[in-house]
């Protein structure tokens, strides 16, 4: 039980430490707009910043030669004769005191055509049980970051696998890939499982591009701040580059500050791309990741994403136009996050009363096989004690 | 008459006691069950079923979609097909025990365990409903239950019972029934007429 009495003193602290640190983001979101007045153009700041190229800088360089402070708007109207296909995943993760030893990964999706027709939904669970599946190398059950991996890989491939239905459907129409996060490969290079995970990744990304599929990556209140670096290194005179660009002011704000400050409603930035080893990685494969900021919220009420697209996708500019009119669209009807992508997860999603009714189901199975399974006692008594 | 069995499983038990039970669904707008369905529901370790008519279908409120209806014009055809033809429903249905099934017969009245949470309810398909109506017995528990809107559930179980006979034994089970609410409500001539008013005009109620 807590009690909330105890930590009175605390809250207090915190609700003026808050306050604090939003003037403190007030006055440091002003000052890197104030470094972005009169940027160099794109090749200066590429040929400028080339000395942290190789030393995993995470800043943004330019990646078109579009002005560091530009903005491009779309029209404000629901696109016409172009299919969004968006995918989620949702999970079960196994517990070791539970009565039964399981996970499970449900994948879900919607077909969005823009042609009047009722959107199609899509999902896929699977259930592991297998002691391969179940276990790692050295004998204990996997954690959930292996069970996040393999959810991240079925979603990229059922996304394959829907996209190229709707191409044989659609031959001519543009179509959209989303997942909900990054496009960019966000796991570190560690262990083989993570490096066949990350092949297989890239081979989808591959086999979108030879479908005719633009994946598209949408990151909600993005945690990144690839474009401060960019603005602190610019700020930074050429023979102090390396020695200072660890000495970021901006540390503790994110990029999305500074683009509620700067982005007008239903407006992107340039296209950027991130010099990291990961992206170094997803080049190699001709699937180099690029990121811009759009603004999907309205005037007073901004609300910034991340949109992440494949290098290759770019100078289709009529394709991203539809894209960024889709977006705005899809985000306008649900006061800021795009329709599709909410669907997705609805469909995915596994809830508590769904993972009771499965366990039930298994239970039953096994109590009809003559087996009777038992959850630990801890487990039962923090069952007991969590329905208080 | 044997017709194939067509049932449709609407959702898990939430809550139950032994005079009823409320059922979370999540199940398209037309696969939701109307007002008088008969449904069952397994008891006692699955041995039997306890047989119960929906009462009451409440909306459980969506975020997500009053949400979504401040946005939404005209022109956002596509969503609003979505919504309407695509996502489920969350409801609650509320269903009144009317007997159960031992291993022979039906058995009218309450039954000896309401069913376990998060069991499946299963809509009765036709066979089931002609022989639970077979005797107007099933329509005590209703009478006797006071949460239940009875004037208006039983005519519209009756009816729902009557056109899965022939034609020609309608009558004879429309009597049947009539002639049992007036032994049964003899004291009660308000509510007694309120039934058979709908029975005697049995088109009222079709919409």
């Amino acid at each position: 039980m807590l009690h909330i009495e105890c930590l009175q003193t605390e809250i207090e602290a915190w609700s003026a430490f808050a306050q604090h640190k939003q003037e403190q983001f007030t006055e440091k979101v002003e000052v890197a707009h104030g470094y972005l007045q009169s940027p160099p153009p794109p090749v200066e700041i590429r040929a400028r910043l080339a000395p942290l190229l190789g030393r995993d800088w995470t800043g943004a360089l330019p990646a078109t030669e579009a002005p560091l402070d530009a903005s491009f708007s779309a029209p404000a109207r629901p696109p016409d004769d172009v299919t969004l296909i968006a995918v989620d995943g949702s999970q079960i993760f196994p517990d070791r005191h539970a009565a039964i030893l399981y996970y499970l990964i449900q994948v879900g999706a919607i077909v969005f055509r823009y042609n009047g027709q009722t959107p199609i939904p899509h999902s896929r669970p699977a259930l592991y049980y297998q002691d391969s599946d179940l276990f790692d190398a050295q004998g204990y059950v996997v954690s959930a970051e292996k069970v996040n991996l393999r959810r991240l890989t079925q979603e990229m491939a059922y996304l394959c696998e829907l996209a190229t239905d709707e191409r044989r459907a659609a031959p001519t129409t543009p179509l959209f890939a989303l997942t909900d996060g990054p496009l960019l490969w966000a796991y570190p290079e560690r262990g083989q499982d993570i490096e066949r995970a990350f092949q297989a990744y890239l081979e989808a990304l591959g086999a979108l591009q030879q479908t005719g599929v633009i994946p598209v990556g949408y990151v909600d209140r993005p945690g990144g701040r690839a474009f401060l670096e960019l603005l602190w290194a610019l700020h930074l005179a050429p023979e102090e580059l390396v020695e200072r660009i660890g000495e970021n002011p901006f540390q503790q704000l994110r990029d999305y500050r500074l683009m509620e400050r700067r982005l007008p409603p239903g407006a992107r930035t340039a296209w950027f791309t991130r010099p990291t080893t990961i992206n170094r990685r997803h080049s190699e494969a001709g699937q180099e990741i690029w990121f811009c900021y759009l603004n999907v919220g309205e005037a007073g009420h901004p609300v910034i994403a991340r949109v992440e697209a494949p290098a290759w996708a770019i100078p289709n500019e009529s394709a991203m136009l539809t894209l960024h009119t889709a977006l705005l669209h899809q985000a306008r009807v649900l006061n800021g996050y795009p329709y599709v992508l909410a669907r997705a997860h609805e469909e995915a999603l596994v809830t508590t009363l769904d993972k009771k009714a499965l366990e039930d189901v298994l239970q039953r199975q096994l109590m009809e096989k003559g087996l009777v399974p038992q959850m630990s006692e801890k487990a039962r008594q923090k069952a007991y004690l969590g329905k208080r | 008459m044997a017709t194939p069995r067509q049932t449709l499983t609407i959702g898990n038990v939430l809550r139950a006691d032994i005079r009823g039970f409320v059922v979370a669904s999540r199940i398209p707008e037309p696969e939701v069950p109307t007002f008088g369905t008969f449904v069952r529901a397994p008891i006692q370790q699955g041995r039997t079923d306890l047989i119960g008519l929906v009462y009451n279908i409440s909306l459980q409120d969506d975020p997500f979609l009053k949400n979504l209806a401040i946005n939404l014009d005209q022109a956002d055809e596509e969503i609003i097909r979505d919504q309407r033809e695509n996502r489920v429903i969350p409801v609650e249905i509320s269903v009144a025990a009317v007997g159960y099934r031992d291993e022979k017969t039906y058995r009218y009245g309450l039954p000896p365990q309401p069913p376990m949470v998060l069991y499946r309810i299963t809509v009765c398909d036709a066979d089931e409903v002609r022989a639970i109506t077979a005797s107007p017995n099933f329509m005590r528990p209703l009478l006797e239950n006071r949460d239940v809107p009875a004037a208006d559930l039983i005519p519209a179980a009756i009816r729902r019972a009557a056109e899965l006979l022939p034609e020609a034994a309608r009558e004879a089970f429309y009597l049947q029934a009539g002639r049992y609410l007036a032994h049964y409500l003899g004291r009660d001539p308000i509510q007694l007429e309120q039934i058979l008013k709908q029975f005697s005009n049995p088109v009222t109620f079709q919409a």
